[in-house]
C-alpha cells in the first residue's frame, strides 16, 4: 500500500542527485552518473552545513521536514531518497 | 525609537506567522546576497590547540588552569607541530584556534602552524605582540577596565598595553568578557577602543566546572549585560562585531546547550558528521581526549555562553532558523559576525535584523 502512494525511489534519487549537484556545485557529474551509494561524507566530502542546506531545498521540494537528529543517517543519495520516500508514504497513509 | 531599544521580553515567541519555504525566504535580494556571502565559508572545519602551559599572567576564573590539561608537558619541537598540522590537514581540518595557556609565549610554534594552515585565530591576553608573519585573527581578551584587570588578572595598565600592541592591526579583535561584576565598565572600555579605531566583540563569562565565585552570571546580570551589548552596538556600529541576535543567544537565561544543543564532542556522542566527527582539542603535549573535547574545555556546560562555542553551535543550526525571514536574518547576522571575528579578510556587513529575535522554540529571554 505504501509503495503505491509514495513516489518511486529511483525518481527521487535522480531529483536528490540534481539538488546535490546544484547546491554543492559539484562538477563533472550528472544525476544519471551520480552514484547513489557513494558515501557523501567520506567520499564526496560534504559536512553538516552542506547537508542542512540540501535539507532546506528538499523541504521545499517535498514539503517534508528532515530532522537535524537524522542527518548522521543520511550518508548517501539513496539513503536520503529512501528517507524522503518513507516520509511521503507516512504522510499519504496518515 | 531606536530599533535596538525594542522591549526585550514577549516580542517574539519564535513562532512564524506562516510556513515559509526556503526559496521564499531567499527571494528577498538582501537575504539572498548575505546567504551567498556566508555559505562560501561552510568549508571551515576547526580544531583547537593548547600551544604551551606557560602564561605571563594568572587570572581568576582562567579556563586553562582548570582540569587536567594544565599538567600536559608542552611540546616545544617545531617539527612535531609541523607534522601535527600536516596530519590535521589530511583529516580535513581547515581552521585552527591556537589557545592556552598563552600562545604569544611560543611565537615560533604559532608561525609553524600558520605556514601549514593559513586560516585560524589566536586567543591571547595581548600583552606580548605576536609577529605579523602569523596572519591569523588575534583575539585579545579584555575583562574590564584597568582597575578590574589589576584585581583579577594582576596586570598593570592592561588595556593601554593591549591597544599599544594591536592598534591598527587588521588581525586584532578585542574580546570583552562580561562577568557579573564588570558590566558597566564595558562602556568605558568601548569608548577607549572606539577612539583608537579598534574592533570589539563580546564574550560571556561561563563558569568553569565547580566554580561558584562572584564572576558567575545571575538572571539579573544577564539582562543587564544584554541591554549593555545592544546599547554599545547602537553607539559604536563601526567598531562592534556583534548583532542583536548575538546578544539574545549569549545572554539568554538558558545556556547555549539548552537553546541549541551543543555539537562539540564533549556533549555530542555522534561521530558521524560535523564537529562530533572532526573536532579535536589538543593539549600542549599534542594529545587529545574526545571525552573532554570542546572549544573551552572545563567549562560548566549548563552555564556555557562562550562566544567561541556559539560561533559553532548557533551556526550549525541553520535548518531550524530557516522558518521565516526575520529568524533567518538573525541567523545570517550571527554567522556574518562570527566570520568577521574569526576569519582574516572577511568583512562584516550591516546587520539585517536590528531587533531581538527569539531562538527557535524559545522566548526572547
Amino acid at each position: 500500500m505504501r509503495m503505491s502512494t509514495a513516489p518511486d525511489v529511483e525518481k527521487i534519487i535522480l531529483n536528490v542527485a540534481q539538488i546535490m549537484i546544484d547546491e554543492l556545485k559539484l562538477e563533472d557529474v550528472t544525476p544519471e552518473t551520480f552514484d547513489p551509494q557513494i558515501d557523501l561524507i567520506d567520499e564526496v566530502g560534504i559536512d553538516s552545513m552542506d547537508l542542512a542546506t540540501v535539507a532546506l531545498v528538499l523541504r521545499d521540494e517535498y514539503a517534508i521536514r528532515i530532522d537535524e537528529d537524522d542527518y548522521p543517517k543520511l550518508t548517501s543519495v539513496r539513503l536520503i531518497s529512501e528517507y524522503i520516500s518513507d516520509k511521503l508514504a507516512d504522510r499519504a497513509d496518515g | 525609537m531606536d530599533a535596538l531599544q525594542t522591549p526585550l521580553v514577549g516580542t517574539n515567541k519564535g513562532t512564524p506567522d506562516k510556513e515559509w519555504k526556503f526559496s521564499e525566504i531567499l527571494a528577498d535580494p538582501q537575504i539572498r546576497r548575505r546567504w551567498e556571502k556566508v555559505r562560501k565559508y561552510f568549508f571551515l572545519r576547526e580544531s583547537t590547540y593548547d600551544m604551551t602551559n606557560r602564561c605571563n599572567i594568572r587570572c581568576e576564573g582562567c579556563y586553562y588552569y582548570e582540569g587536567e590539561k594544565q599538567f600536559a608537558r608542552g611540546n616545544m619541537d617545531p617539527a612535531a607541530w609541523h607534522e601535527l598540522m600536516d596530519a590535521e590537514k589530511k583529516r580535513g581540518i581547515t581552521y585552527v584556534v591556537l589557545a592556552g595557556a598563552e600562545p604569544s609565549m611560543v611565537p615560533e610554534l604559532c608561525e609553524v602552524c600558520f605556514r601549514q594552515m593559513p586560516l585560524g585565530a589566536i586567543a591571547t591576553n595581548g600583552l606580548k605582540f605576536i609577529p605579523a608573519a602569523v596572519n591569523y585573527k588575534i583575539h585579545i581578551s579584555v575583562w574590564g577596565n584597568d582597575d578590574t584587570s589589576l584585581k583579577i588578572r594582576k596586570a598593570d595598565n592592561m588595556l593601554a598595553r593591549q591597544v599599544e600592541n594591536y592598534r591598527h592591526d587588521p588581525r586584532a579583535v578585542f574580546v570583552y568578557t562580561f562577568t557579573r561584576n564588570n558590566i558597566a565598565q564595558a562602556r568605558e572600555v568601548a569608548q577607549i577602543l572606539a577612539a583608537q579605531g579598534c574592533r570589539m566583540t563580546f564574550n560571556m563569562f561561563s563558569a568553569p566546572v565547580g566554580y561558584d565565585g562572584s564572576l558567575r552570571h545571575s538572571p539579573a546580570s544577564l539582562g543587564h549585560t544584554r541591554q549593555t551589548m545592544l546599547d554599545l552596538l547602537s553607539q559604536y556600529p563601526e567598531n562592534m562585531l556583534f548583532s542583536a541576535y548575538n546578544a539574545v543567544a549569549h545572554t539568554h537565561r538558558r545556556g547555549l546547550h539548552e537553546l541549541y544543543g551543543c555539537s562539540y564532542p564533549r556533549m555530542n556522542p555522534s561521530t558521524d558528521i560535523g564537529l562530533g566527527r572532526s573536532f579535536r582539542q589538543y593539549r600542549a603535549d599534542l594529545t587529545w581526549d574526545r571525552q573532554v573535547a570542546c572549544c573551552v574545555p572545563d567549562t560548566d556546560c549548563a552555564d556555557c555562553r562562550h562566544y567561541a562555542a556559539g560561533s559553532a553551535v548557533v551556526t550549525a543550526r541553520l535548518f531550524r532558523h530557516a522558518t521565516d525571514p526575520d529568524t533567518f536574518k538573525a541567523w545570517l547576522d550571527y554567522v556574518d559576525t562570527y566570520l568577521a571575528v574569526w576569519v582574516m579578510g572577511y568583512e562584516i556587513g550591516k546587520n539585517l535584523c536590528k531587533h531581538p529575535v527569539a531562538p527557535p522554540g524559545h522566548e526572547v529571554f
